[in-house]
């Protein structure tokens, strides 16, 4: 037990290296909050070009949900390195700008990008069925009425659809953002000292994984609350708001 | 003189293999109210919903004063019909996330283009004409059936439509709220609305009916008087309705 103890919670290693470990879990915050905003845009724009209406636009929507499939079915590791790999080579044969290639936005450097473009991929996949499955969950009597007082398909879904959706659309969105925090560990595998990096290297340093445990515990401080808001959202949502619907 | 308001001609309508309007034609003068009766599955609520086309039918011809707005093809001046020709659901489809006011207003504001004070004032004065001048800022989940209904026509009221359509607007009422609807929809008759009401409220079609229309099969089997086709059905499928609904 004491054993155990000493591995995993070595406070005198938690403290030497809290510094670093916090430093790491600084860019965790930054590939969460940027990947985070960029999928929810990115998600948004998915669902609209999937449910464009009319027979014209239907390789539009066909490419979109086809995008939304593929996404959703490859280990984001595997995008991470396609991405970081496929832009680093092409940009290294001049194929494409090196400012793109190999971005330094910002002054952060490359394997933070693409883990940004990763995380915006895939995620914006997963939000992209969150919305439309929020959309699809407002009764279709709802467009109906709004359209029988002359509103237009747009004017409808501003006035009436979204803002009934947009409720329904939050708990899912944290949930999918909880996971998306967690995911952004992948990228340690490019060598980028996010806060599992961090912990790997203490690690290599003094064989005792104690930073890590670090680490884990900032995950829980800010995942923890992030799922209560979450269930209490959706707990007051089944009491208040989904009686009215008929 | 009769104006006619809404003329219908050789509506078809199918999903699949059903022929769900097979040929439907019928005229809906000014002021008057026709009331279509019929089996469940005989096409009513299609019929009702392709009038403002929330159904595309597939053939056929409807005119609004006189004015071709389909003719078989796309539709046209769908944004006139839709402001003269109000609809009532049997579900209400109350917007839950705006009170009572909200939901009458919201249309006035934004297909109207009315002014803010316009609307509020238009809002409170249809509100309290439906006997709910107390409930303008209640939410619809806190309102029963009974006044969720009376919101929704004061709703569809305040585009100043020239038509209402209501589709068994009672069906979704316990029993004692039934009649606080139908004595709005009774004086809106006596105030000389052009109404068409899809129900099986079979004392209110011979009460304030200016005509029955009975539909079976989509099409239309009989119309008339209330008291001819409702007292001295002349049709085999007619007498056969009448004598099940009115043995209940
Ligand atoms: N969107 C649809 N897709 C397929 N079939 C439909 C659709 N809408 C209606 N139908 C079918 O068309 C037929 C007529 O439906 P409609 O709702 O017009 O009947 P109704 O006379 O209003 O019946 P009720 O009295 O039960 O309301 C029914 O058999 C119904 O199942
Ligand atoms: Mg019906």
């Amino acid at each position: 037990m004491e054993q155990f103890f000493n591995t995993y919670f070595d406070f005198g290693i938690m403290g030497d290296y809290f510094g670093d470990v916090l430093n790491g879990f600084w860019w965790t915050i930054r590939l969460s909050v940027f990947g985070g905003v960029l999928a929810l845009i990115w998600g948004l724009i998915l669902s609209v070009l999937r449910q464009l209406p009319g027979r014209l636009l239907s390789p539009i929507r066909i490419l979109a949900i086809a995008y939304i499939d593929a996404l959703r079915g490859i280990p984001m590791l595997l995008t991470l390195l396609l991405i970081a790999g496929g832009l680093g080579t092409l940009a290294s044969q001049d194929a494409i700008p090196k400012e793109i290639g190999i971005p330094n936005w910002l002054g952060y450097p490359d394997p933070f990008w693409y883990g940004v473009m990763a995380l915006t991929l895939t995620y914006g996949a997963y939000m992209a069925e969150v919305y439309r499955a929020g959309i699809e969950a407002v009764p279709r009597g709802q467009m109906e009425a709004a359209r029988s007082l002359g509103m237009s398909h747009g004017q409808a879904m501003r006035y009436v659809i979204v803002p009934q959706a947009v409720r329904k659309v939050i708990p899912p969105l944290l949930n999918d953002f909880i996971a998306l925090m967690k995911d952004t560990s992948l990228v340690s595998v490019l060598g980028f000292v996010e806060v599992v990096q961090v912990g790997q290297d203490v690690y290599s340093e003094t064989f005792n994984p104690s930073a890590l445990t670090l680490g884990a515990i900032m995950f829980l401080v800010f995942t923890i609350p992030l799922a209560r808001l979450t269930d209490w959202l959706i707990k007051r949502q089944e009491s208040k708001f989904e009686r009215g619907i008929p | 003189m009769t104006e006619t308001i809404l003329k219908v001609s050789d509506l078809k309508k199918s999903y699949g293999d059903l022929h769900v309007l097979a040929g439907i034609d019928f005229e809906l003068n000014k002021g008057e109210v026709v009331c279509v009766i019929g089996p469940s599955g005989s096409g009513k609520s299609t019929l009702l919903r392709c009038l403002n086309m929330l159904e595309l039918p597939d053939a056929g011809r409807i005119e609004l004063h006189g004015n071709e707005i389909y003719g078989g093809g796309k539709p046209k001046d769908l944004d006139v019909l839709r402001r003269e020709v109000g609809m009532v659901f049997q579900q209400f489809n109350l917007f839950p996330h705006m009170s009572a006011k909200g939901n009458v207003t919201i249309a006035q504001d934004k297909v109207r283009n009315r002014k803010k004070k316009d609307c509020d004032a238009r809002s409170i004065e249809l509100l309290s004409e439906v006997g709910l001048a107390d409930k303008i800022d209640e939410y619809p989940d806190r309102m029963s059936g009974g006044q969720q209904q009376r919101v929704a026509i004061a709703r569809a009221l305040a585009m100043d439509p020239e038509v209402m359509l209501f589709d068994e607007v009672t069906s979704a009422l316990d029993p004692e709220l039934v009649k606080g609807v139908l004595d709005v929809m009774r004086n809106l008759a006596e105030s000389g609305m052009t109404m068409a009401c899809v129900t099986h409220e079979m004392g209110f079609a011979r009460e304030v009916g200016d005509r029955v229309i009975f539909m079976d099969g989509g099409v239309v089997v009989e119309q008339g008087d209330p008291d001819q086709v409702l007292g001295n059905p002349q049709e085999k499928r007619t007498k056969e309705f009448l004598g099940l609904v009115l043995s209940h």
